[in-house]
């Protein structure tokens, strides 16, 4: 209000329209920015409202989910969905599920920070023979959809007695086999000035040395995103452990997930988004605990020592 | 500079992995190994399914190893469409499960690959079957799938809904006329609170039907279309009078209540389907009960009507215990105590013996109550579909929505399935 009034008033006590461009431009910019934020919160609506129907839906029954039901909340509130959802599935605990899930992404943060960096520092610090063309083929696979490699893959897994446990999901994790992650570090540290190891290699520091207390530590911001985005494309990933696990019990949660829904018989909706929210919670803990790093990340990136 | 944005969904899998094939595999003997009470032998069973149909196996595997303590079961289960995803990588990698849950539009594919045992080399007892259902297991003479359950056509409606709008329930015995009318008396009387139906031209199976009742067979025996162009003209032009109106559901709503469909949803009042959806209905809807009567036919002796095989259990031609998966299959479909742990969840039992050791209350005998009331106009039960049914059924949906959104006219339609089914049928020949 005050905001408002201040230009009016302060023009006819001078008796003249003085143009006054301190108070004009500061209307302006508060008539901008609020035109702004209601944008951006509109916006932010739109995009949160499928998050935010799925945990309204969760407290639905599950004769009001979907089909013709149109309003966000219900009157038959309840935690029902919660109850089923962590009732387990066919004998198998939720619980048992989320332990699963957690294994196999932690598995996989582990596995690619330590394989990704190594391969990475070998790619962009050590010279030695044939080390582009390695880096091409690197960057080659890539380009290999995940659907072309399924059936070679399964059939030496099968031979080698490896299906129904977690080595298949988490061997290639430990060999930097995701490209993507050893790309993303080999950039992260080829601007890191040379002149660091230099000096180190100047110290009488080897190899090992130099990765281990010159490199590891500068490399956090890499890192800590390269987790986020094993961690995260772990925890999601359904097709892999599809394939390569059979019993029940060591599902994670994305097959679990699917059990709630059957063609052929009653689909349990309400559980299966009860189940979901509960699934995106340590997703969400671990982006919000580690998003800040991935900020840091940018800027320290732009110093560059 | 890294661009994070650019995630890329693809992991790339390095070819890492030591090319060192493990010889596995002891040599057995063709009538597969046994096993004994001391040192039983373990066959691998996985089936589709949610919870529900979970607990049931694992009472009838318990059961069956009580009973056979030679021979230890190990279930697996996932949903349906990963099932098929994980099939298709076994049965390329040569991974099979020893005992599979079967649906009839995959068998002819994985049986012409020779990825099914012929269940006619084991001892599995068929006395107990409807003589005109075992073809539908089979294929070239040779038998693949034991059907374990069977479904039938039906049109559901909900009597609660009919009293509402004070019109009197249907008995079955209607023509397509009649039926089109009763569609359009729900749709006039509620005021468009409620349509009569979905547009039942666009499903299939009904066409199927239609075709039967009127003597005129789907797919010859050498796996080509069986009827005219102008058949199916006839078939879209039955309901021609009521797309667009209140007789029947429009397309983009029944797009918007997906995955429910419409009936389950409440915005019908009736649906024509398969009749064991009737739990799924009750779920959805939360109807209190809902009622089964025949499909309508302009010939009163003939409703086109077969009982199909609603599930199959097939065992892998690779299994070392042929057997043991044998004996399980033969357990799984004729025991009458499996029976009573399944009720009709897998559909009504296909077997005499295990349907008259079943009791059957509350919706469960509906649908029991349904097939039995129609078993005089049963016809022989289909052929196993020809491989990439599942596409040219999905493309018959997706056609005769878009006549229903007015894109194409029933020329165009015709002309555009006929298209897509030939061209499907001369690939897979």
């Amino acid at each position: 209000m005050t905001t408002m009034a201040t230009p009016t008033q302060s023009a006819p006590e001078t008796g003249a329209p003085v143009y006054n461009p301190k108070s004009e431009s500061v209307g302006a910019k508060r008539a901008k920015s609020t035109v702004f934020h209601l944008a951006a919160l509109v916006l932010t609506g739109i995009v949160l409202y499928p998050g935010l129907w799925m945990i309204a839906s969760a407290f639905k029954p599950n004769s009001e989910i979907g089909g013709g039901n149109t309003s966000l909340w219900s009157e038959n509130f309840s935690l029902d969905n919660f109850v089923t959802a962590l009732d387990g599935i066919g004998g198998v605990s939720t619980m048992q599920f989320f332990t699963n899930s957690l294994i196999l992404a932690l598995g996989a943060v582990v596995g690619t920070i330590l394989s990704a960096s190594v391969s990475a520092y070998a790619f962009a610090r050590i010279k030695f023979p044939g080390r582009s063309v390695f880096f091409g083929m690197m960057i080659a696979t890539l380009l290999l959809p995940f659907h072309v490699v399924i059936i070679p893959q399964y059939i030496i897994f099968q031979q080698l007695g490896l299906v129904d446990t977690y080595i298949p999901l988490l061997i290639g994790k430990f060999l930097a086999a995701d490209a993507f992650f050893v790309f993303l570090m080999v950039q992260f540290m080829r601007g890191l000035p040379a002149e660091l190891d230099e000096a180190a290699r100047i110290d009488g520091a080897g190899h090992v040395r130099i990765f281990g207390s010159i490199m590891l530590p500068l490399m956090k911001p890499a890192l800590i995103s390269t987790s986020i985005f094993s961690f995260i494309w772990s925890w999601n990933d359904f097709l892999g452990p599809l394939l390569y696990l059979n019993t029940p019990e060591k599902y994670p949660l994305p097959l679990a997930l699917r059990l709630f829904q059957d063609q052929t018989q009653s689909s349990d909706y309400g559980a299966m988004i009860a189940m979901s929210v509960l699934a995106l919670l340590p997703v969400l803990i671990f982006f919000l605990i580690f998003q800040r790093y991935i900020v840091e990340g940018v800027s320290t990136q732009g110093l560059k020592g | 500079m890294i661009n994070r944005r650019h995630f890329l969904t693809t992991v790339a899998v390095g070819t890492a992995s030591a090319g060192v094939l493990a010889a596995c595999g002891t040599g057995s003997s063709t009538s597969g190994q046994t096993g004994s009470a001391d040192n039983p032998v373990t066959i691998n069973y996985t089936w589709w399914g949610n919870d529900d149909r979970a607990e049931r196996t694992r009472k009838a595997i318990a059961l069956f190893e009580s009973k056979n303590p030679d021979i230890k079961v190990n279930g697996n289960f996932t949903d349906f469409a990963g099932y098929w995803q994980k099939r298709a990588t076994e049965a390329a990698g040569g991974g099979l499960p020893d005992v599979m849950q079967w649906d009839l539009s995959y068998l002819r594919d994985y049986g012409q690959r020779n990825q099914l045992l012929d269940l006619g080399t084991v001892k599995i007892n068929t006395d107990a079957f409807e003589k005109s259902l075992l073809p539908s297991g089979q294929i070239k003479g040779k038998t693949y799938g034991i059907p374990t359950s069977t479904n039938a056509f039906a049109v559901y409606y909900d009597p609660a809904k009919l009293a509402s709008l004070g019109i009197a329930e249907p008995d079955g015995s209607w023509t397509y006329k009649e039926f089109n009318t009763f569609l359009t008396e729900v749709g006039s009387k509620s005021n468009g609170a409620l349509f009569g139906g979905t547009d039942y031209t666009g499903v299939w199976w009904m066409f199927n039907v239609w075709l039967r009742q009127n003597n005129i067979e789907a797919f010859t025996s050498e796996g080509k279309l069986g009827f005219s162009k102008d058949d199916l003209k006839k078939w879209w032009n039955l309901t021609a009078d009521l797309r667009g109106t209140p007789a029947i559901v429009s397309e983009e709503r029944v797009t918007q209540l997906a995955p429910k469909s419409p009936f389950g949803s409440n915005v019908t009042a009736t649906e024509v389907t398969w009749d064991n959806f009737m739990a799924g209905y009750l779920g959805d809807s939360g109807a209190k009960e809902l009622k089964l009567v025949p499909v309508p036919s302009d010939d009163a002796d003939n409703l086109g009507l077969f009982l199909k095989p609603s599930m199959l259990m097939v065992a892998s031609a690779k299994t070392k215990f042929k057997d043991a998966a044998a004996r399980f299959i033969d357990f799984m479909v004729n025991d009458p105590e499996v029976g009573q742990i399944f009720k009709t969840s897998r559909g009504v039992p296909a077997s005499k013996t295990q349907r008259d050791g079943t009791t059957f209350e509350g919706t469960d005998k509906v649908v029991v109550d349904y097939e039995t009331s129609i078993s005089q106009y049963l016809k022989d039960a289909p052929e196993p579909p020809i491989v990439g049914f599942g596409t040219l059924e999905t493309s018959f949906k997706r056609i005769a929505s878009d006549l229903n959104y007015g894109k194409l006219d029933i020329n165009g339609a015709t002309d555009a399935w006929f298209k897509e089914a030939e061209d499907l049928i001369k690939q897979n020949a």
